[in-house]
């Protein structure tokens, strides 16, 4: 015959607990970055950074679909920038466009916007991107260089 | 440098111990050797015997570093004192002889045997970051020393008979990690000592000499022997075996079965799998003498070195083959399923077409993780040597091993069938001593490391740098093993920011033996297992309570209520077959919940020990059969006293299909039936605080610290938001991060 056992002490709910917010960041410095490269990001274990090609896209996993703002930190390096002049980014979510910016600067970038809910499926993996306009070659490889990534995802408000 | 001194000291004391020990007991047992075979099977036959004086050390919890130093010093004196009294046995039962090895054979050999000797030795004594062996081999090592002895662990490692991790233990006490791989390193010499006499024995001395080199200079035979690991011990002892059962054969003295049958038992002790050499000597014996009794002899003897791990493990586990046979020895340590998954994923390592399995593991070994050399693609020549009586022996001794071989085809579980196809490779090239040399020449330049990198790239070797800045700790120990193990990153992240006492939850493999926290991995043991799966439950949708079945029926009086499965769970291949969970049963009249009473009496059918995971009200806990789930299997409640209930409520989860029924208890008849009514399942969304849930219900078990390896799945999801877990950042490095649990506000912490 199995053991038999009391109940045990019951579990109570949690009272002013915020609830979790979905956030689905891929930084370079993270050890799992360069498993989720879908394309055109050169990712460096070595480096918190990573530089990128024209049109850089990782993989996020499933999550919430709802309150999700896309969020981007980047920098526009010196050098390409003076070859380059300004550029513009488009950030994608799942291939949706959500924005274009043009920057005339280099620099460190922060940018972040809303995501409509249908533009996400909820429990399916997702995809984000960015693409910039212009590409710089570099002298040697030729390898175009887009900008240099650090990080980029999906975050719930 | 003192480290590798201490290392070397360690090692030299306890390798000394072991011969001392067995030549003490060939001594006595009035056994004459010759000289070159006395030496390795003096040391592997003290080995036993020193492997029974440290578990009983350990179990008395007498396990300081003088009792360890009192011990060996007296292994290694007490026969030196006789001997200067008595004279040495004078000559062998049967002195070599033979063949004589062409001219140059000699001097090439040596050569070969010092440049990977002087290899191997520096990759010993320098800093252990092996696998297996600084994670689990020398992480109890070290935890039972810290606890001056054995102390029960739920680990299905620790289940695992511990017989060479014995004789590492004094020589760890001495001279820490290093000092244990180059006491593997001593049985990897013993090894290759004994196969070169038994060519000896046979008047085919180069014949032995080559399959010693054969075996020695093997490129995972290189990585094993020389780290903190137990299949070149494992297989120095089933070769001994096989040695003393031979001379037995000779010298028609049942003494001779004495060391026999302590061998056989203490293969049980090395390893599980080796344990096969008993079924070879015990059939040899009885062949020969067509009588039992020398048989029992040996299994009796063998019961003296191998019983004390069964024991133990009775005691510990409740199964004395634990982890194994749980369906037999029903115990709450190991989970069947999790067992069954782990012995069909060891039967295949992801080799879809065995066939390959020969290609895989002479030349590839990426997939079974070592190479044993190309020259080992000749073995089907071996089978020349079957026109030796010698041969034959050594063949059938090879294929009773093979038999246990296919319990888990890595690349360095074939390590104990070396020395018998080696040799019988050797004497299938009769008097060709040239062939030999050849073989032999081809073997040194293939086994080479560089070499083995060329064509087995992703195979588990050795370095092909020798290690001599490393060994003597002229890189300093610390610097090399941040670069050479992340295990050990990960141990000393731990060792830096968890207070001494405090358990560590792991999803990333930690090097165990470099932490004194304790370090719980999810599949080693059911406790930690069920803590994996509570963390699952918090992010993974298909383990979340997102299934709600309601029977309602007409009311009730019942004393018993039973969910019960009529069907099999599906079967799913190899690694996953189908379980049944519950997260949460209830009972309800009228619509309200009968209020769970301490009177009530749980219990379920498999697994009884977590029945109560499915009455804590919690969504993020769960009752699992843990293994297929089958016609029969049920969760019951007695309440004590008659109840009228009208609706039975079952909280589960996707990642199963199974749909039980409810059954009340009959109390006169002593029948179950069916309350009739309705029944729903409709899908209902979990508590948002369930990864809260998650972290409170392994807060409530004693452990406060989660350490998350950022390539591991769900990895994402505490890092997205740590704080909506109940965690904060404790440290980050080694492509993981070490997480606190954020105590729940105004509750004392159960541990």
């Amino acid at each position: 015959m199995p053991e038999t056992y009391a109940p045990p002490e019951q579990r109570q709910p949690f009272e002013n607990f915020r609830p979790y917010r979905s956030t689905r960041l891929i930084h370079m410095s993270d050890g799992d970055a360069g498993a989720r490269v879908v394309r055109d990001v050169y990712y460096d274990p070595s480096q918190p950074w990573s530089w990128t090609g024209q049109h850089p896209t990782v993989r996020l996993p499933a999550g919430s679909n709802q309150n999700l703002r896309y969020v981007i930190d980047f920098a526009l390096a010196g050098a390409t920038f003076k070859d380059t002049g300004p550029v513009t980014l488009s950030f994608y979510v799942n291939d949706h466009l959500l924005d274009r910016v043009r920057y005339t600067e280099s620099g460190t970038k922060h940018f972040e916007t809303p995501v409509p809910p249908d533009f996400v499926t909820e429990y399916k993996e997702a995809t984000v991107a960015a693409e910039i306009d212009k590409v710089w070659f570099a002298k040697g490889d030729r390898q175009r260089l887009g900008f240099i990534l650090t990080s980029i995802g999906l975050k719930q408000e | 440098m003192i480290q590798a001194f201490a290392a070397i000291l360690g090692a030299a004391l306890t390798s000394g111990a072991c011969y001392g020990a067995g030549d003490l007991l060939i001594g006595k047992l009035g056994v004459k050797l010759n000289r070159t075979e006395r030496a390795p099977l003096a040391f592997i036959l003290g080995a036993a015997c020193l492997h029974l004086a440290v578990f009983a050390i350990l179990a008395l919890h007498l396990a300081y570093w003088p009792v360890f130093v009192l011990l060996l010093v007296g292994l290694i004196a007490i026969p030196a004192w006789r001997a200067g009294f008595s004279p040495r046995e004078a000559s062998a039962s049967r002195p070599g002889g033979g063949a004589k090895a062409p001219r140059g054979l000699k001097p090439a050999l040596l050569i070969l045997f010092g440049a990977f000797t002087v290899l191997y030795f520096f990759h010993a004594l320098a800093p252990e970051s092996s696998p297996d062996g600084s994670s689990y081999h020398l992480g109890f090592v070290a935890r039972y020393l810290r606890a001056r002895g054995f102390e029960p662990v739920e680990d299905l490692y620790a289940a695992f008979s511990g017989g060479i991790e014995m004789v590492f233990t004094p020589a760890f006490a001495i001279g820490k990690h290093s000092a244990a791989a180059l006491t593997h390193f001593a049985f990897l010499i013993a090894l290759a000592l004994a196969v070169f006499a038994y060519g000896q024995r046979l008047g085919k001395p180069w014949a032995g000499a080559a399959a010693a080199f054969l075996v020695y200079a093997s490129p995972v035979v290189g990585i094993d022997g020389t780290s903190a690991y137990v299949d070149v011990a494992a297989a120095a002892i089933t070769f001994s075996v096989f040695y003393w059962i031979e001379i037995w054969d000779e010298v028609p003295d049942d003494r001779l079965l004495i060391p026999a049958g302590l061998l056989t038992g203490y293969a049980y002790a090395a390893k599980y799998t080796a344990f096969a050499i008993f079924f070879y000597a015990a059939g040899f014996v009885w062949w020969r003498r067509r009588s039992l009794r020398p048989a029992l002899t040996i299994a009796g003897l063998a019961l003296l070195t191998a019983g004390p791990w069964m024991f133990k493990n009775g005691v510990v586990f409740h199964n004395p083959v634990a982890p194994f046979a749980s369906e037999l020895f029903r115990n709450r340590y190991f989970h069947i399923a999790t067992i069954q998954q782990l012995a069909n994923r060891f039967q295949r390592y992801e080799i879809a077409n065995l066939w390959s399995l020969p290609l895989e593991v002479t030349v590839r070994g990426f997939k079974t993780q070592g190479v044993i050399g190309p020259a080992f693609l000749l073995t089907p020549a071996a089978l020349f040597s079957l026109r030796f009586r010698a041969g034959r022996r050594l063949l059938a001794a090879a294929a009773v091993l093979l038999v246990a071989y296919a319990a888990n085809i890595g690349t360095r579980f074939l390590i104990p069938e070396l020395p018998f196809l080696a040799l019988a490779l050797a004497l299938a090239m009769g008097n060709s001593p040239g062939l030999i040399a050849c073989l032999a020449i081809f073997h040194a330049v293939t086994s080479w490391p560089g070499v083995v990198g060329q064509y087995a790239p992703g195979a588990w070797r050795l370095s092909g740098r020798v290690l001599y800045r490393e060994a003597l700790r002229i890189v300093p120990q610390d610097r090399y093993l941040r670069q050479a193990s992340r295990g050990y990153v990960l141990a000393s992240l731990i060792e830096e920011h968890v207070p001494k006492g405090e358990r560590v939850l792991a999803l990333a493999a930690v090097a165990g033996a470099y932490t004194s926290r304790e370090v719980l991995t999810g599949f080693h043991a059911a406790f930690s297992e069920d803590l994996e799966d509570t963390l699952s439950i918090g992010w993974v949708e298909y383990s979340q309570p997102r299934v709600l079945e309601r029977w309602r029926f007409p009311e009730r009086n019942a004393r018993r209520v039973r969910v019960e499965l009529d069907a099999m769970g599906r079967p799913d291949g190899w690694s996953n077959d189908e379980q049944w969970s519950i997260h949460e049963l209830r009972f309800f009249h009228q619509g309200t919940e009968l209020p769970r009473r301490p009177q009530w009496r749980l219990s379920a059918w498999p697994n009884p020990w977590d029945v109560q995971l499915a009455f804590d009200n919690s969504p993020a806990t769960r009752w699992k059969t843990w293994e297929r789930a089958a016609p029969g299997d049920y969760m019951e409640v007695d309440f004590g006293q008659p109840q009228t209930l009208d609706e039975v409520r079952v909280e589960t989860s996707w990642d199963h299909q199974l749909q039980p029924e409810v059954k009340l208890s009959d109390e006169p008849s002593r029948r179950w039936n069916a309350p009739g009514g309705d029944f729903h399942a409709t899908p209902v969304m979990p508590d948002p605080n369930i990864r809260r849930y998650a972290t409170r219900e392994l807060a409530l078990r004693g452990v406060d610290y989660l350490l998350i390896a950022d390539d591991s799945p769900g990895s994402l999801d505490f890092r997205g938001d740590p704080e909506g877990w109940g965690l904060e950042l404790a440290a980050q490095g080694g492509g993981a991060r070490l997480y606190r649990i954020v105590p729940q506000a105004g509750r004392r912490q159960e541990k």
